[in-house]
């Protein structure tokens, strides 16, 4: 199992913004995560990172809790937040390499490394220049990259086609696919419901910070016994007029 | 795109390798090559810059050392009382330095792990915490410290040329000099954490009241002391001034092991120093690696809570803005009074630059408060109008230092929302002279009531006291127009940060000018209050005198009409 997540329950004063959730998102499959702003995506994400701590519940990454054996559990995973961070002043390639330098990759192999995503994701063009003159696409391909120099088994993003001009969201799809079918997991925080629709083998809704609905899109159609697009579905499983626990009862 | 490498197998680590994260050493490699980038660029892209922040800080080293050795060669002539108050000068210079240090790495530290992005980053990466932690406490540690190298060291080698000392004294005031960093240093890292953890959504705000406070603290107390004896500089005077610094002396107190190294250091006894420099390196050394390794455990909690608790607080000021918008600038059409507005309301919600006006303009006031106490028979007619040539130059400097961080960034803070501006129904001179006008009323309503309460405290008559106000209201819509003009000249639409801003080329040249234009104004003024004098009379006016208040007028008038009508031409020009 790549991530697992056991009854995780993060607050912040009086607001429970995630609820005792649990997930599981197996190997070889690109699972989206939905919700509404302010639905508990970001908070989710970062509990799997190791960002947040959760107050109660655990999290387990490959095997090793995030709570326990950090560094192991970090070292398996790749996060690509939604507003990419590189430093401004170094270049892309001095970017990856120190980020490869991070995850202590041997030095040949991270200069092979490096040359081989700058040329899967169009850096060359501008791997020498300083960061801080980069676009947001530009800045989301480098950081991109980067993340995934150290072939984690686990790629965890948040937003990330926002930015992108159509053939780099093209290219990262097709990335995000391989990368799973390579044997791998990619979880996926967006509100680009087509691209979930299109790449993801299993989706999870979170509402007001409980999963509302997880399953295939197949499944999820079922369970709504309705046969809509995934927007339709999970607007209509999102609506704010539902309180949360009759969201939950319309798909169980 | 598809042929990407087979995923691991259970209990993958780069082979057969178990994963060992990476050294503090990566880290120190990126930093280095991250000043080295930035060096090159402003070799390549702004050598004019480089050499101006050159020559500006060998200008002030040199300032500072002339002004040590001075002080040294004066306190000398006190030949008894030298010998007491000289090690006072260290142990009162390193306290403040303590409190300064603490102070400014409790802010720095604060802002680079829970300010940033670059925290997040690095503590999603299998980097240990407390390397980020230690990183990023070097690096405070390198910015804070700068202030006391440039005092230190012209201080040092002042020290050294007065008293003719033997070489030991230079390498023992200097590993006194930066073991002592770290201890402040440590302070101001638990601080930070504590500040993290205990009030994270009123971060600022705190620093800004504890800073306030102390100040404050620290100016009643010197209020004090300067008011405590007679107005000479007596033998009883001085045994009242450091009976009140005793406390100074305290043996726990680490800044008196500092000073306590350079005295026997002084004294030719560098064995004795050698001690109390090993007490003060290896409680720096202690406290640092105390420090963050408890910083870094207690991490994660703290920058959930700085990162995650939002400030939904609902601005409590929007009415009493919008009253003193309309009585202010009552004589301005709305729609002017609409985008001043906006920068009212953004200037009282940035404690950052009311809290700066607040705190130099509120040193000021206290100093002048106490100004009458300090003789109780008087200043006579010399002292009248020094002391009022002087408060004139510093009310300028002051505003220079506002308009320069504040005023200038206006234009360009613009920045990202400007063809909102553009598209504004209001002429784009009128949002020029908006932006004059409400930058003006700030300076001026602060500045204003300070000079009067230094006319009041020097009882100056009514012609002096008139002279006062309005070259000080001429230097405040010289210096405004200036900063508004030269920021319309060169505006830096893409950077968000003011304090870049400002600290950028055309803050550069713009701070040059303001304190060129500060100079003249201050040295015409030296020469009315100079003439008054000679004369012995501060209530009349010579002629020579009017010329000089005519200059003084002139210059600033024309500094301001000028940067303006070049800015507005330029801003009316600029394609959004």
């Amino acid at each position: 199992m790549a991530i697992e997540i056991e009854n995780v329950t993060k607050c912040y004063g009086r607001l429970r913004a995630v609820d005792g959730i649990s997930l599981r998102v197996k190997r070889g499959e690109v699972f989206a995560f939905l919700g509404a702003n302010g639905a508990g995506k970001t908070t989710t994400i970062k509990m799997i990172t190791g960002l947040l701590t959760p107050d109660s519940g655990t999290i387990t990454v490959c095997g090793h809790p995030m709570a326990d054996e950090s560094s192991a559990a970090k070292a398996r995973i790749a996060y690509v937040p939604d507003q990419p961070f590189l430093y401004g002043k170094l270049t892309a390639r001095e970017f990856m390499t120190f980020v490869g330098q991070m995850y202590s990759i041997e030095r040949k192999e991270l200069e092979e490394r490096v040359a081989d995503y700058m040329n899967r994701l169009a850096i060359t063009s501008f791997a020498d220049q300083l960061a801080e003159g980069f676009s947001h696409g530009m800045k989301q391909r480098v950081v991109l990259a980067a993340a995934l120099l150290h072939e984690p088994d686990v790629l965890v993003v948040d937003e990330p086609m926002v930015g992108l001009d159509p053939r780099t969201a093209r290219s990262v799809k097709d990335l995000f696919r391989a990368w799973a079918d390579g044997g791998r997991a990619v979880f996926m925080s967006t509100h680009t419901l087509d691209v979930a629709e299109a790449i993801a083998d299993r989706i999870g809704i979170i509402n007001h910070g409980r999963i509302i609905a997880c399953g295939s899109l197949d499944e999820l159609k079922a369970k709504a016994a309705r046969e809509h697009r995934l927007e339709d579905i999970f607007l209509e499983l999102t609506n704010p007029q539902d309180p949360p626990e009759q969201q939950e009862v319309a798909v169980a | 795109m598809t042929s990407l490498p087979a995923t691991s197998e259970p209990g993958f680590n780069y082979g057969a390798r178990r994963f060992v994260p990476p050294s503090i050493g990566v880290l120190v490699r990126m930093k280095l090559t991250l000043l080295r980038n930035r060096m090159r660029q402003l070799v390549d892209q702004s050598p004019l810059q480089l050499l101006l922040v050159i020559a500006f800080v060998g200008t002030i080293w040199a300032g500072l050392y002339l002004l040590f050795d001075h002080i040294f060669v004066y306190i000398r002539r006190f030949e008894e009382q030298a010998i007491i108050a000289m090690p006072f000068v260290f142990h009162l210079f390193f306290f403040s330095m303590t409190i300064l240090l603490a102070f400014s790495t409790a802010i720095l530290m604060y802002s680079a792990l829970f300010g940033r992005e670059e925290p997040a980053f690095l503590l999603a990466s299998p980097v240990p915490s407390r390397n980020v932690v230690a990183i990023l406490y070097l690096e405070s540690l390198f910015f804070s410290s700068w202030s006391l190298i440039l005092l230190g060291l012209p201080l040092m080698i002042a020290i050294g040329q007065v008293q003719g000392l033997p070489w030991h004294f230079y390498p023992i005031f200097l590993t006194a000099f930066l073991g002592f960093v770290p201890i402040p240093g440590a302070i101001g890292l638990m601080a930070a954490l504590a500040v993290a953890l205990f009030m994270p959504r009123n971060a600022k705000r705190a620093a800004i009241w504890i800073g306030c406070i102390g100040l404050l603290a620290a100016v009643i107390w010197w209020g004090r002391l300067w008011t405590y004896s007679s107005s000479d500089a007596s033998r009883h005077f001085v045994d009242d001034i450091l009976g009140e610094l005793s406390f100074l002396k305290a043996k726990l107190l680490p800044s008196s092991w500092v000073a306590r190294a350079i005295e026997l250091s002084i004294a030719d006894r560098p064995m004795e120093a050698v001690f109390y420099l090993a007490a003060t390196l290896s409680t720096a050394a202690f406290l640092s690696w105390w420090g963050h390794v408890f910083v870094a455990a207690k991490l994660l909690p703290a920058f959930g809570r700085a990162y995650a608790v939002p400030n939904r607080a609902r601005p409590k000021n929007a009415i009493f803005s919008a009253i003193i918008t309309r009585i202010s600038f009552f004589y301005l059409p709305k729609k002017m009074r609409c985008l001043i507005l906006k920068d009212v309301r953004h200037f009282l919600r940035d404690p950052l630059q009311w809290s700066q006006l607040l705190i130099l303009f509120g040193l000021l006031s206290m100093y002048l408060f106490y100004l009458p106490r300090s003789r109780s028979d008087g200043f006579d007619l010399n002292w009248r109008s020094l002391i009022c040539f002087l408060n004139f130059g510093a009310i300028s400097l002051i505003l220079s230092t506002f308009t320069s961080r504040f005023v200038f960034p206006m234009i360009s803070l613009e920045g990202r929302q400007i063809w909102l501006v553009a598209l504004w129904p209001l002429s784009r001179a009128n949002v020029i002279w908006a932006k004059f006008f409400f930058a003006l009323t700030v300076t001026a309503g602060t500045a204003i009531p300070v000079t009067l309460l230094s006319i009041r405290s020097l009882e100056l008559p009514m012609a002096l006291a008139a002279i006062q106000v309005g070259c000080t209201l001429a230097v405040c819509a010289g210096l405004c127009g200036l900063a508004i003009g030269l920021g319309a000249i060169m505006p830096n639409y893409d950077e968000p940060s003011a304090s870049r801003i400002s600290s950028g080329f055309g803050g550069t040249v713009n701070l040059i000018a303001s304190v060129l234009l500060v100079v003249v104004s201050v040295a015409l003024f030296a020469y009315v209050c100079y003439d008054m004098a000679v004369s012995g009379r501060l209530d009349v006016v010579t002629n020579a005198s009017l010329i000089a208040i005519a200059g003084l007028v002139l210059a600033n008038c024309g500094a301001f009409l000028s940067a303006m009508h070049i800015g507005m031409r330029r801003f009316q020009r600029s394609q959004f």
